[in-house]
């Protein structure tokens, strides 16, 4: 997305404007004005490179690979649309894919509700405010494995553990949290939620302050409750802000990797095995490249798909 | 989206003004090309010319810090002996995936010394090539048990061993002394001990935070069976059965194999004596419930002595050979190698390399280790290196005795690695109690079957 909007701007701006103001156009300007519009390429080309080394020929790659039996050594064997069958027919994958769109609907949804709440409970100008929400963004910028490692020791499942402690205040617990088939998809979701709300806290504090404040004082002279404001007057002026944070959190998901790896490595029973802590597995503990890339391109596919429906969609509402 | 905010306003001022817009352009030219050298740099030199003798020799060997200060020391005497250079890196997180890694990139290190567990699959996939023992000095030193770690399924060899060793069981002493237990010799006792430990209150602090076995037996490496293994054998049971000839049977379906898995079932499931966080437990993450009091009974290597003895005390547990079960006292006893890595610049310097690793000297260096450091070398594999004169310490003695009475290797089956990841990934759920250990175990033995007749060993 960073490519195609800077992109755009960049030629827009230095063309357009100078060269209405030049007149006429002679073969020397001309090719200065050539020269000017090459100038944002120039700048774009870092990126571009980069993005090109790093990515589009990775991804390139990865699609080659898809079609083979990987063995880089013995030479790589060519086998067709062989590895998506493979995928498609592993019940492994079909699993994964299960617990991936539960963790990601479940991680989605509550992201958002809890990113909702500590918006609005910090919303405001107070300096104190302003500290209190860094110390709640924390969570989004730690590292996700530091962040894994110390929910391990948080969720030791002994009575004793930190949180089975916290729940024996209230007579709850023990629980099992990443130990137990049971328990272990949830306890993931929980670190995510943890971990992804105050990124949609922030999002939706800016929401709010776009919400002309007469609409609050409107709608409480018309004797409405904190609810029905909430409801009728909040929410809906959210909604820009609601499918940009829905679509990115779908999308980010689908994806998910880094959480579950570190937390219970897609165990116990493979209970918490989402799509891409299988695909790791296949290539690099089965050492079946081949099959794993398969997987990796579906999965790209699937969220490309996803984005494009999304964008259409956006744009058609926009349209109307 | 944050990332739009940010470029387009410092992309417009950067553009306005003409004077500045030379200075500009020139650092983000040079930017450009300074990308298009570097990535053409990594892209069109996969490696080193052939047969370059004074190339660096890149060593990779799966460890942690206290091991690898002990790697560093043999490296350093190597190229103060012979001049040659060699770039040595310690890794141990998601070691085999970096050599896949490596592997798919075509460009592999030229030593590596890991656990023999990966012969099969290196042999496979064309990493590392066939080795003549006749032609490495000293390879006649080395015990013939040794070479068997570096023999594949076809009796060729595939890499030269380096360290050997079998698991022991380590006990806290000062609890079982406290409670009166004797030192478990059987299943029976040691179950004993291990309920003891989980609700008698063997550190006194009034609280039942304590735990019989220690287990890590994540999915994650096959440490499951890694770890299970054990149990399995001392039951009776195994996951395949060698019928000769090169050809193997899947024994996990066995009455004897069941009544095992049933056995180690019950350890998590009914008397519940296991670390409560076994099932999503790796290795590494599991030393520190031994050292810190959390669990009284852990069955590992002896490289973890030095790190117990600093950091829980060497009077404080003792080490036994495993407790004896219905079908016998087996361990595991494998150990690790020194692969010669394929793709290699200097060969030479790889055949130098690894006949030092064999001398007498190196191997005692191996072993011999300061406070808090890892030994490399467990039980030395050349004949003339005698445990108990180098590290005078029973200990060492007690597991020279395991692993020739009692120690075996996993099969020698083409790559057994599938096989153990199955067979973790079945185990694992078993010990979740939330499954038909027959039926589970009938579903295993399809898929190994199936596993069998893909490496054309099924008999």
């Amino acid at each position: 997305m960073t490519i195609g909007i800077t992109g755009r701007e960049a030629t827009a701006v230095p063309g357009a404007t100078r060269s209405a103001r030049d007149g006429g156009i002679t073969a020397p300007r001309r090719r200065r004005h050539w020269g000017r519009s090459l100038i944002p390429w120039a700048f774009l080309a870092p990126a571009l490179l980069l993005f090109l080394y790093f990515k589009f020929i990775p991804m390139a790659e990865g699609i080659r690979l898809s079609l083979y039996k990987v063995q880089p050594f013995l030479g790589d064997i060519f086998v067709g649309m062989d590895n998506y069958a493979a995928v498609l027919d592993d019940t492994a994958f079909q699993e994964a894919a299960y617990h991936t769109v539960v963790l990601a609907f479940g991680q989605t949804f509550g992201s958002m509700v809890v990113g909702f709440f500590l918006a609005l409970l910090l919303e405001g100008q107070a300096k104190s405010l302003w500290f209190v929400r860094s110390a709640v963004f924390l969570p989004v910028v730690a590292a996700t494995a530091v962040v894994g490692e110390i929910w391990r020791v948080l969720y030791f499942p002994d009575p004793n553990g930190f949180l089975n402690e916290v729940l024996s205040w209230v007579g709850a617990g023990p629980s099992t949290f990443l130990d137990h088939p049971d328990t272990a998809l949830t306890s993931v979701m929980m670190v995510g939620i943890w971990k992804h709300a105050p990124y949609d806290m922030v999002l939706i504090l800016a929401g709010l302050a776009g919400i002309d404040r007469e609409q609050y004082e409107a709608s409480a002279l018309d004797g409405t409750t904190v609810f029905q404001r909430l409801w009728y007057v909040t929410l809906p002026a959210l909604r820009p802000v609601i499918t940009i944070l829905l679509t990115l959190a779908a999308i980010r998901g689908l994806r998910v990797f880094t959480e579950v790896y570190v937390l219970t490595g897609g165990g116990p029973a493979g209970a918490t095995s989402v799509w891409m802590t299988t695909v790791f597995s296949r290539g690099f503990e089965k050492n079946d490249i081949g099959v794993a890339s398969a997987a990796s391109v579906m999965l790209f596919l699937v969220t490309f798909l996803l984005t494009v429906i999304v964008q259409v969609w956006r744009r058609a509402r926009e349209a109307r | 989206m944050p990332d739009n905010a940010v470029s387009r306003p410092s992309l417009r001022s950067s553009v306005r003004s003409r004077g500045r817009k030379t200075a500009v352009v020139a650092p983000a030219l040079v930017a450009v090309c300074a990308a298009v050298a570097a990535g053409c740099g990594t892209s069109t030199s996969p490696s080193a010319p052939q047969g370059d003798p004074n190339a660096p020799l890149e060593v990779w060997t799966r460890s942690q810090d206290s091991a690898a200060k002990v790697y560093t020391r043999i490296f350093e005497e190597f190229t103060k002996k012979t001049g040659q250079k060699v770039e040595y890196k310690a890794v141990f997180n998601d070691f085999d995936k970096q050599i896949q890694q490596r592997a798919a990139n075509k460009d592999l290190p030229d030593l590596v010394i890991t656990d023999t567990g990966s012969l099969g699959v290196f042999t496979q996939q064309g990493l590392v090539g066939e080795v003549d023992r006749a032609s490495l000095a000293g390879a006649a030193d080395v015990s013939e048990r040794a070479w068997g770690n570096a023999r594949t399924s076809d009796g060729k060899f595939h890499a030269v061993p380096w360290s050997t060793q079998a698991t022991v069981t380590l006990i806290r002493k000062d609890w079982r002394e406290k409670l009166g237990k004797p030192v478990p010799a059987t299943h029976e006792q040691l179950l004993d001990l291990a309920k003891a430990f989980t609700s008698q209150d063997p550190d006194g602090n009034g609280q039942a935070d304590t735990y019989g076995i220690l287990a890590p037996a994540t999915t994650d490496r096959g440490y499951t069976l890694w770890w299970a293994s054990n149990f399995l054998w001392q039951g009776g049971g195994d996951v395949l059965k060698d019928s000769g000839n090169g050809k193997f049977q899947v024994a996990i379906d066995s009455p004897e194999s069941q009544r095992s898995v049933e056995w180690i079932r019950g350890l998590f499931c009914d008397s519940k004596v296991m670390n409560p966080n076994a099932l999503t437990l790796t290795t590494n993450d599991a030393h520190p419930l031994f050292e810190t009091g959390k669990v009284g009974i852990y069955t590992t290597g002896p490289y973890m002595f030095s790190r117990f003895d600093k950091n829980l005390g060497k009077d404080k547990y003792e080490v036994i050979p495993a407790p004896r079960g219905p079908g016998g006292d087996t361990v595991l006893g494998e150990g690790e190698d020194m692969y010669i890595m394929a793709g290699s610049p200097n060969p030479a310097g790889q055949k130098k390399l690894v006949e030092f690793m064999l001398t007498p000297e190196v191997q005692q260096m191996g072993m011999k280790v300061q406070a808090g450091e890892t030994p490399v070398v467990r039980l030395p594999v050349n004949k003339n290196v005698d445990v108990k004169t180098v590290l005078n310490d029973p200990r060492w003695d007690t597991t020279k005795q395991v692993y020739e009475s009692a120690g075996r290797p996993f099969p020698a089956v083409p790559n057994f690695q599938p096989f153990r990841q199955k067979t973790s990934e079945s185990l694992n759920k078993i010990f979740t109690c939330t499954t038909d250990t027959r039926a589970e175990l009938g579903k295993l033995a399809g898929e190994l079957t199936k596993e069998l007749s893909t490496q054309g060993i099924k008999q």
